[in-house]
């Protein structure tokens, strides 16, 4: 039945047994092999790629400690440009996507404007939509010639150039914003929702004013919340990869990510592309620790309580200005791209004039065509998207409870291990995945798997720890006291009770899996596309309406499964004190 | 009344036959949680029958002690013997699921998935007793705490008393040796917490099962102990009744922790060992006879300081007819309050402050007035 009545003796019998046998008797085979079993997927997962990567970054072919790999990696041709051109779109984007989302989240959260729920909207789906789909979606919209928007302003507007070029750095600055200011807009409005009011009117009642009060009340309290968020955007814009290499192909240039990239094609140089992924890697580092060790220690106050209609700002005449610049932000961010790729999908050819008889379905039969590249893909990346979820919400459930319930001290280290691999950039990742796995499963789904796997596990454990977090250890306990062995009471209580959090978890690295680009791009050989890939190909190969069509399949797929969500959270789940 | 076998038996008042085994037996125990030594040897037994009660502030060890006993924690020295079998030691623990233990929780652990039905029986179906057999004892149980008509329902229909209930219920399903309960009441509003005491008290009394109970409401302690073991930083300070414990206790930590306590200093002036009495001259003026424990006498002599401690409503404004005390305290107004059934007075005898619970006002001149003590109930605390 459970694993202690497998294999404990009654001590009733043997009172006064050798204490070697009688601790022998306390351990629990069932619960070690369980945890044991996790621990090494996560170090092969993880720790292994990881080591793998400074190792190789710093030893030489001889096996000496060395900089030199350094050095000659970084006078490569090209090579500081395109540190350069990384170090700027961090900048850009990160001012970029803070002045577009902090005014955002407070109009929404804290003003009567009016349009305030499709700005919401709207960001969700910027957020759900990948920067490699934002790009063809802007093709159609922005390329400088023949981009339908640039169109519209010649022939209607009387622009004599076209205002418009999306193939361009500015034209990635801009995409790489759209993509990542909903980080910023939900990080921020929800600690606007969360700032109880009491605190503002405490200010109110000792005499100080609104704006004063939002200056230094409001504001300082959601600070933790900005540069939690200002971190989460640095990391995005350095690791991106979809956006830079779909752009910097057409427009010549290149960042770090897409330098790693050109690195492994034939012949690979691992030691080149490890040493070029050191510096975003101890960014990242030094980012997670800024975040971990500042922005928390900062991050004292309880924020409790709701928005109540005394901290809503009436703007007056500025509420329509307001209202006017979230509608621009819903409709650049949300509408035209959407649109733009539905469009794009059935045209005939891109250039072709918007008319009736010009909307085919032949983009979509060809990508479902047997013969044709995609449709491998698609399946692919459906059975990669499946695997992924399976093993991550799995691993991310025993990992949650052992961190969660087990006192050893590797707890700290396995919550460390698995952060390490969320703040981890991909393309590095995938760098170290491929050095450590490359002779076994070479040209294999599984090879992706494993990168998908390590890189997605952190955001399975996160939302399956909180679940498990949430649960009193008073219900396992009651099991326990009830005569349920340890697996006994995981099975009947613990498992029940987080089966919420474990499908959430599961639909959002299925969801996740199914848009990864950046690590696919390096590890997928002929026979392994997945989507993304394959849309990547088409956009350079200049098949821009089949790139539209796959990514429509690509979207369609992620947010039906994603609505999945609302049936999980519909669930019974544990509310306990 | 039949729910518990007979071989549980009913409980006398007093404690126990020796030549029964104790229930619950801990012997030196001792556990350290991070750099504080929690429990810092206990000794212990709890007879068959008793219902034994851990007092103490938060930190003072009965969760940390209670948690050994349910197998939770392995402590780092002693022995914790179930029905005079090892259960726990340095290097050895019997898992939680094999003592045989009822253990209701603060926050009740009511499991949300399962209907009261289910939770109550999940005991006996893990026991693996045929269905016909737990939908009876389930029905059984739930009578007992009079939830029969909620068996149906999920815990999140329920009210907090019910969820205490259901998860006294489940307690009690498996028929346990040994009840144990961690607080069980300080998540309900006062007036249920009160009303919860005294069915917990008497169901106790009623199916005889062997409890023990910690909590910090030295009121709850006292309604539902036979015994009170009142611990302070992870030691016992005092094993008693009740009445012991309120009357005479052990140290002033016990007199202050149970109950208010006015502490008043002095000299001792005459010792009388064989009536168990002292005379101490206060520091705030009158002599005062006092009982003491034997052991304290012993090792008393005249010009020793002592103090005595004297409970509120032992203290009165009328001089009774044999005092205890020589000229009647001369104490100095401060405040009072009314709260309906007494009078709450501070005052001060000299620079000492006193608590006092009257029936009447008092009568003060110029704002002083004389005290006397009801006969015997100055204590001598060490």
């Amino acid at each position: 039945m459970s694993s202690a009545t497998l294999f404990t003796d009654d001590p009733r019998d043997v009172p006064d047994g050798p204490a070697l046998l009688q601790r022998l008797s306390d351990i629990q085979p069932v619960k070690l092999l369980v945890i044991g079993f996790a621990i090494f997927i996560l170090l092969a997962l993880i720790a292994y790629p990881l080591a793998l990567l400074i190792g190789y970054s710093v030893v030489d072919a001889q096996g000496n400690l060395t900089f030199d790999t350094f050095e000659k990696a970084f006078n490569r041709r090209g090579m500081w440009a395109a540190t350069v051109n990384s170090t700027a779109l961090v900048a850009l984007v990160t001012a970029g996507a803070c002045a577009l989302g902090i005014p955002l989240a407070w109009i929404v959260a804290r003003t009567d404007a009016p349009g305030k729920m499709l700005v919401t909207l709207a960001a969700g789906i910027s957020f759900v939509i990948p920067s490699f789909i934002s790009v063809v979606s802007w093709i159609f919209l922005a390329a400088p010639n023949s981009g339908y928007l640039n169109k519209l302003a010649v022939e209607y507007l009387g622009f004599t150039h076209a205002p418009f070029n999306i193939m361009s750095f500015g034209g990635l600055v801009f995409i790489e914003i759209i993509g990542v200011y909903p980080l910023v807009f939900f990080a921020v409005s929800a600690a606007l929702h969360n700032v109880d009011a009491s605190n503002e009117q405490a200010a109110r009642v000792l005499g100080a004013g609104r704006l004063r009060t939002t200056l230094t009340i409001t504001l300082p309290l959601v600070r933790p919340a900005i540069l939690s968020a200002i971190i989460l955007v640095m990391l995005d814009a350095l690791s991106s990869f979809g956006a830079p290499a779909a752009i910097g192909t057409m427009a010549n240039f290149s960042v770090i990510t897409t330098k790693i990239y050109d690195l492994l094609k034939f012949p690979p140089q691992f030691n080149y592309a490890a040493a070029v992924a050191m510096p975003i890697m101890v960014f990242t580092a030094v980012s997670l620790l800024i975040q971990k060790y500042a922005v928390r220690a900062e991050n004292f106050r309880t924020l409790t309580g709701k928005a109540t209609s005394d901290q809503i700002t009436t703007l007056g005449r500025w509420r329509w200005a307001a209202g006017g610049f979230c509608i621009v932000v819903v409709f650049a961010t949300a509408v035209l791209p959407i649109g733009a790729l539905l469009l794009l999908s059935v045209l005939s050819s891109f250039g072709a004039d918007i008319t009736l008889s010009n909307l085919v379905t032949k983009h979509y039969a060809l990508i479902f065509d047997a013969d044709f590249v995609a449709r491998g893909s698609i399946i692919n990346s459906l059975l990669l998207a499946l695997a992924t979820a399976t093993v991550c919400a799995g691993l991310g459930l025993v990992l949650g409870w052992v961190v969660e319930r087990v006192q050893f001290f590797g707890r700290e280290a396995i919550t460390f291990l698995v952060m390490i691999a969320y703040g981890f950039p991909s393309i590095a990742y995938a760098v170290g995945i491929l050095m450590g796995y490359v002779n076994l499963f070479y040209g294999t789904l599984t090879l992706i798997l494993i990168a998908y796997a390590g890189k997605l596990l952190p955001i399975a454990f996160v939302l399956v720890r909180n679940g498990i977090q949430q649960l009193s250890t008073d219900l396992e306990e009651a099991a326990r006291i009830s005569g349920a062995g340890w697996l006994r009471s995981v099975r009947d209580v613990t498992f029940p009770l987080v089966r919420g959090a474990v499908g959430i978890a599961w639909v959002l690295v299925f969801s996740l899996s199914l848009r990864e680009l950046s690590m696919s791009a390096i590890l997928s050989q002929a026979d392994t596309q997945v989507m993304p890939t394959v849309v990547i190909q088409f956009i350079e190969d200049g098949a821009i309406e089949l790139a539209a069509a796959l990514s429509v399949v690509i979207v369609t797929v992620s947010l039906s499964i994603l609505g999945l969500i609302r049936f999980f959270s519909r669930k019974k789940t544990a509310v306990v004190s | 009344m039949n729910f518990y076998s007979p071989a549980t038996g009913i409980v006398p008042d007093a404690p126990v036959a020796t030549d029964q085994l104790p229930r619950l037996e801990l012997r030196d125990l001792r556990k350290r949680l991070g750099d504080t030594a929690a429990v810092n040897g206990i000794d212990l037994q709890v007879a068959p029958g008793e219902s034994v009660v851990l007092l103490g502030p938060s930190g003072c060890g009965k969760t940390t002690t209670l948690r050994m006993v349910a197998g939770f924690l392995q402590p780092e020295g002693g022995e914790i013997h179930l029905d005079g079998v090892l259960a726990s030691n340095a290097s050895f623990a019997l898992p939680p699921e094999k003592r045989h233990l009822g253990m209701v929780f603060q926050t009740y652990a009511v499991w949300p998935h399962k209907t009261v039905a289910d939770n109550v029986g999940y005991g006996l179906v893990v026991a693996g007793k045929k269905r016909a057999e737990i939908d009876r004892e389930v029905a059984a149980v739930l009578d007992l705490v009079q939830l029969g008509d909620l068996a149906k329902r999920y815990p999140s229909e329920l009210s907090g008393g019910q969820q205490q209930r259901v998860a006294l219920a489940r307690a009690l399903a498996t028929k346990p040796t040994l009840l144990l309960l961690d607080e069980p009441l300080s998540n309900l509003d006062a007036s249920l917490r009160q009303e919860m005491r005294f069915e917990l008290r008497a169901l106790q009394k009623r199916i005889g099962i062997t409890t023990l109970y910690v909590t910090h409401d030295q009121d709850e302690a006292l309604v539902l102990a036979d015994r009170v073991v009142v611990m302070n930083k992870g030691r016992i300070e005092q094993v008693g009744t009740p009445e012991e414990v309120y009357r005479t206790p052990a140290s002033r930590f016990v007199g202050n922790f149970v109950g208010t306590a006015n502490l008043l200093e002095g000299t001792i002036v005459n010792i009388d060992v064989a009536a168990g009495r002292v005379s101490v001259a206060l520091d705030a003026g009158d002599i005062v006879s006092a009982r003491a424990s034997a052991g304290w006498l012993t090792t008393a002599a005249p010009g020793q300081r002592a103090t005595l401690l004297l409970r509120p409503e032992d203290i009165r404004f009328d001089r009774p007819e044999k005092p205890d005390q020589q000229t009647g305290l001369d104490v100095r107004f401060v405040s009072a309050a009314f709260l309906g059934s007494r009078y709450e007075l501070q005052l001060a005898a000299k620079d000492t402050p006193l608590r006092v619970q009257s029936r009447t006002a008092g009568t003060f001149k110029d704002g002083r007035a004389l005290l006397w003590f009801r006969a015997d109930s100055a204590w001598v605390v060490a």
